[in-house]
């Protein structure tokens, strides 16, 4: 494994990974990260808002009208507000990855992880995406690893 | 020789996979039990659950049903009524109308109608989680999927199976008592009315007729639960599953009532 591009001084890093039995061992390495991953989707028949709420009202037990506010704060923030009240098969590959990476920062857990973001945002120029919009979400997570394969460095090294 | 090894070997492959469903069924309904009676297990999140599970299985269809069961009701009562008219025997209808139509079919036809309105929908919107990994994704977001998930919907539809019992069990001793006795006033008196509710709802059978409509609404969520968690992560099992919950559940709930006519009648 090797860091192949550092930016935000140590919050974000992108992890280049060698093949899946890599990837596999450092997503079991790390149970204290929140992973944003292909194979843990949103629940089905919740809404974007709702999928995040109900992490944060379970986690912290606040009331439904908080939980919903900080919600809303985070869909503002990264410019998502249109697809709050929509479900996981109306949703754009773009839209659910935000409803996933925001459910997964809303608790503001240690690290975050973004498992293969090729297979999240398929038809996305995804390190430019994910760029910006980890810099619209600058404090409100700690950490934020992107795991890739190595072969997809030279899409992180282009200024797109 | 051979073919009877086969024969015997797929039978008994088939009961131990019958055996083995029910274990988990069984598994299932015990920590249901612990975690439903654990204060632990609710929060605001899993109380908000809870409602919107009582607020479809109950409140959403409560007008529809009840008017259902209204017209189901004075049919029956007509019926025996005007039958024990007939030969003479009206003195006796109205304890049969309280033992068979409100003590036995009106607890049974509310369970058999969320068993098939919301058992089958709980079954389903399981499965697919299951298969879709959405379980996973909750427990790795540390959500207990149990605490959100499963439990708010056995506690949710326990309480509207006995609510909608009530609320039927209501309006069909009304109608019995307009049918009977308003409207054929020179027959039964308001006294025999009030007199065969004291006789046939007595403690024990009071009991027995709540503690029946308690494993009935306990049933019509724990077995469709539990037989969508053992689904395979493969989507054409989902229509199997459902159709294994909603057989395993009439079977239940027929069983249920033969044990409860046991205790009350043999």
């Amino acid at each position: 494994m090797n860091d192949a591009n550092e930016k935000s001084a140590a919050k974000k890093r992108v992890v280049l990974l060698a093949g899946d039995a890599e990837r596999r061992q450092l997503i079991e390495d790390h149970p204290e990260a929140f992973l944003v991953s292909e194979n843990l989707p949103l629940r089905a028949n919740l809404s974007v808002l709702e999928n995040i709420t109900v992490v944060l009202q379970f986690r912290t037990n606040t009331y439904i009208g908080e939980a919903n506010d900080a919600a809303w704060k985070l869909l503002t923030q990264v410019g998502h507000t249109a697809c709050a009240e929509q479900r996981d098969p109306d949703l754009t590959y773009e839209e659910r990855f935000v409803a996933k990476l925001l459910r997964a920062i809303v608790l503001a857990p240690p690290i975050i992880l973004i498992d293969r973001p090729a297979q999240l945002l398929p038809d996305t120029n995804y390190p430019f995406f994910l760029n910006k919009l980890l810099l619209a979400l600058e404090g409100r997570f700690e950490q934020c690893w992107i795991l890739d394969y190595a072969w997809n460095a030279p899409l992180y090294n282009s200024r797109a | 020789m051979t073919a009877l090894e086969a024969w015997l070997s797929q039978r008994g492959h088939g009961f131990f996979e019958w055996f083995n469903s029910w274990v988990r069924v069984f598994r299932f309904a015990t920590i249901a039990i612990a975690g439903a009676l654990s204060p632990s297990t609710y929060n605001k999140a899993t109380r908000l659950v809870m409602q919107k599970q009582i607020y479809f299985t109950a409140w959403q269809i409560l007008p529809g049903f009840v008017a259902f069961a209204a017209l189901f009701s004075f049919l029956i009562i007509e019926i025996v009524g005007s039958t024990a008219r007939n030969y003479g025997l009206y003195d006796y209808a109205l304890e049969l109308l309280m033992r068979i139509l409100v003590v036995e079919i009106l607890p049974m036809v509310t369970a058999l109608f969320v068993a098939l309105r919301t058992g089958a929908a709980i079954n389903t919107e399981v499965a697919l989680m299951k298969i879709q990994n959405e379980l996973d994704a909750l427990q790795r977001m540390g959500i207990d999927p149990l605490r959100l998930e499963l439990l708010p919907r056995v506690v949710g539809g326990t309480i509207s199976v006995l609510a909608l019992t009530a609320v039927n069990i209501v309006v069909a001793l009304w109608l019995t008592h307009l049918v009977l006795i308003d409207l054929h006033p020179w027959t039964l008196t308001n006294g025999d009315f009030t007199r065969l509710i004291g006789k046939v709802f007595d403690l024990p059978a009071l009991l027995v007729l709540w503690l029946k409509t308690l494993v009935f609404g306990f049933a019509v969520t724990v077995i469709p639960i539990a037989e969508a968690l053992s689904t395979p992560q493969k989507l054409f099992h989902a229509p199997i599953s459902v159709l294994r919950g909603m057989v395993r559940l009439f079977f239940s709930l027929m069983m249920i009532e033969a044990v409860a006519l046991a205790i009350v009648y043999v």
